[in-house]
């Protein structure tokens, strides 16, 4: 064998090189000296540990001779990183670019370099998973998709609710405890689904389009509170575009306060607790019986009310105006009478006293002419013998007896001549 | 005549013979006729007032109960 500069002429067993490779690679790249690795995930699978292909990003995966870092994190210290990870929202798959940090191994049995992850750049991932999202909801945006569900008009009274959650978590029962306790008959048709992890997304989309199809008032997807990780689903594509092709308006209520899944931004409506969900939907309910029973039921009850006082008072005033009108018609009257009476009574003592004074003037009148006052002024009145009263020569005869009345008596006397008197 | 027609029939024939009242158009002939008309007008106004009542009462609760529910 040739002498090489660099190389040496021992001749090495198999195992013998890979331990000296192992030792080269270890000063250099091994636990002691660990490197950090940026690059594209072309597939991960975990089973236990997890283990992850790393390519360059952006590579093509028709390209065969594109480099690949076989990567892998054993089950302890995976499990931590798992969890962190999942906190905030992120789930190892391909397409993520992600910075590992770890050394290289030697796995001589099959003649493979690997590299062992310690940690991985959690924050890195954020920025990327945030990118992401940026860039799908820009997508979104763009197509028109955000507001494709809130112009879907919702029943004035939405009582059959299509929901979409997993029974037995908080978020289903605060949900389902608001409509139960609201006092109205709520019709829920729940379609399971989970509601977290990698199988969620497909099983709400089946869901959402289960109950569109269904014939629901509205669709509600509930979630209780957790992590990021566990509420990335509702931030996932697939979801989006079904709340947006959904004709029957879809309501969320997903996580704690401050969360926005990209669930809500597509929603119809987005509650920010299953507990306010519920309150909105009872008070959707709330206003519309409000509007169209009880405000109508209390205007009955006001203007019946009303009605009846207004009628009760009239009949009252009109049976006291009709005993005053009475008694006042029926004093008027008799103030008439007494009146009436008094002129009268005034009028005949006037009238009598006036009679009274011609009376006596006209007794006093015939007074003068009394025959007997005559008479005994020396006045006499003489009567034929018929008795009649001899006021002319032509009623007696000469030579008839005529009686002859005197103041104190009479006496018989003859006419012996009758004698004119010259006018 | 008992017959007093329906309610705003009767209210206005009411009116009237409280209107003639209080215009001292009432002979006292006529006096006694229209006491006695209005007084069965009142009756019978009375009368249905208080039948509706009846039924009011009957049906309120059930309005009120529409009210309190929640």
């Amino acid at each position: 064998m040739e002498d090489d500069s660099s190389g040496s002429d021992e001749v090495l067993e198999v195992g013998a090189f890979y331990q000296l490779l192992t030792a080269q690679l270890e000063s250099a790249f091994g636990r002691r000296h660990p490197h950090w690795v940026r690059g594209e995930i072309a597939k991960v699978y975990e089973k236990g540990h997890v283990y992850v292909d790393l390519v360059d990003a952006g590579s093509a995966s028709s390209d065969a001779k594109r480099p690949v870092l076989n990567a892998h994190c054993w089950a302890t210290p995976w499990a931590p990183l798992k969890k962190k990870l999942a906190a905030e929202g992120v789930t190892l798959s391909a397409g993520l670019i992600v910075n590992l940090f770890g050394y290289v191994d030697v796995y001589a049995p099959q003649g493979r370099i690997g590299f062992t992850i310690t940690q991985i750049d959690v924050q890195g991932l954020l920025g990327d998973v945030a990118r992401r999202r940026a860039e799908l909801i820009a997508r979104l945006t763009a197509e028109g998709l955000l507001e494709a569900n809130k112009k879907v008009t919702i029943s004035p009274v939405p009582l059959r609710v299509g929901l979409v959650a997993s029974p037995g978590t908080e978020g289903y029962s605060d949900f389902t405890g608001q409509l139960l306790h609201s006092g109205y008959g709520f019709h829920v048709i729940l379609v399971k689904s989970a509601v977290q992890g990698e199988a969620a997304p497909a099983q709400i989309v089946a869901a959402i389009q289960t109950l569109d199809a269904h014939g629901v008032d509205i669709i509600c997807v509930v979630r209780g509170g957790g992590s990021k990780g566990d509420l990335a689903c509702f931030d996932d594509e697939r979801v989006a575009r079904a709340i947006a092709a959904s004709s029957t308006p879809v309501f969320t209520g997903i996580g704690h306060t401050g969360d926005e899944s990209i669930a809500d931004l597509m929603a119809h409506t987005r509650a920010i607790t299953p507990t306010k969900l519920g309150e909105e939907i009872a008070g959707i309910v709330r206003g519309w019986h409000d509007r169209h029973v009880r405000l109508p039921s209390q205007r009955v009850l006001d203007a019946t009310t009303e009605i009846l006082d207004e009628a009760t008072e009239y009949v009252a005033e009109r049976r006291r105006t009709m005993i005053f009108a009475v008694r006042d018609r029926l004093r008027a009257e008799q103030r008439h009478l007494v009146s009436t009476r008094a002129g009268l009574v005034t009028h005949s003592r006037h009238l009598l006293t006036s009679s009274a004074r011609t009376l006596a003037s006209h007794r006093a009148l015939l007074s003068a002419y009394d025959p007997k006052r005559r008479l005994a002024q020396g006045w006499s009145i003489v009567t034929g013998r018929d008795g009649v009263v001899v006021t002319s020569l032509d009623d007696v005869t000469v030579g008839e007896t005529v009686s002859v009345l005197v103041s104190d008596g009479s006496f018989e006397s003859t006419v012996s001549e009758k004698t004119g008197v010259t006018p | 005549m008992s017959d007093v027609g329906n309610w705003n029939d009767a209210a206005s024939e009411l009116d009237a013979i409280v209107a003639s009242f209080d215009e001292g158009e009432v002979s006292v002939d006529e006096l006694f006729v229209k006491l006695e008309r209005a007084t069965t007008i009142i009756e019978s106004l009375e009368a249905r007032l208080d039948a509706t009542k009846a039924k009011v009462d009957e049906l309120a609760p059930r309005l009120s109960k529409v009210l309190e529910s929640e």
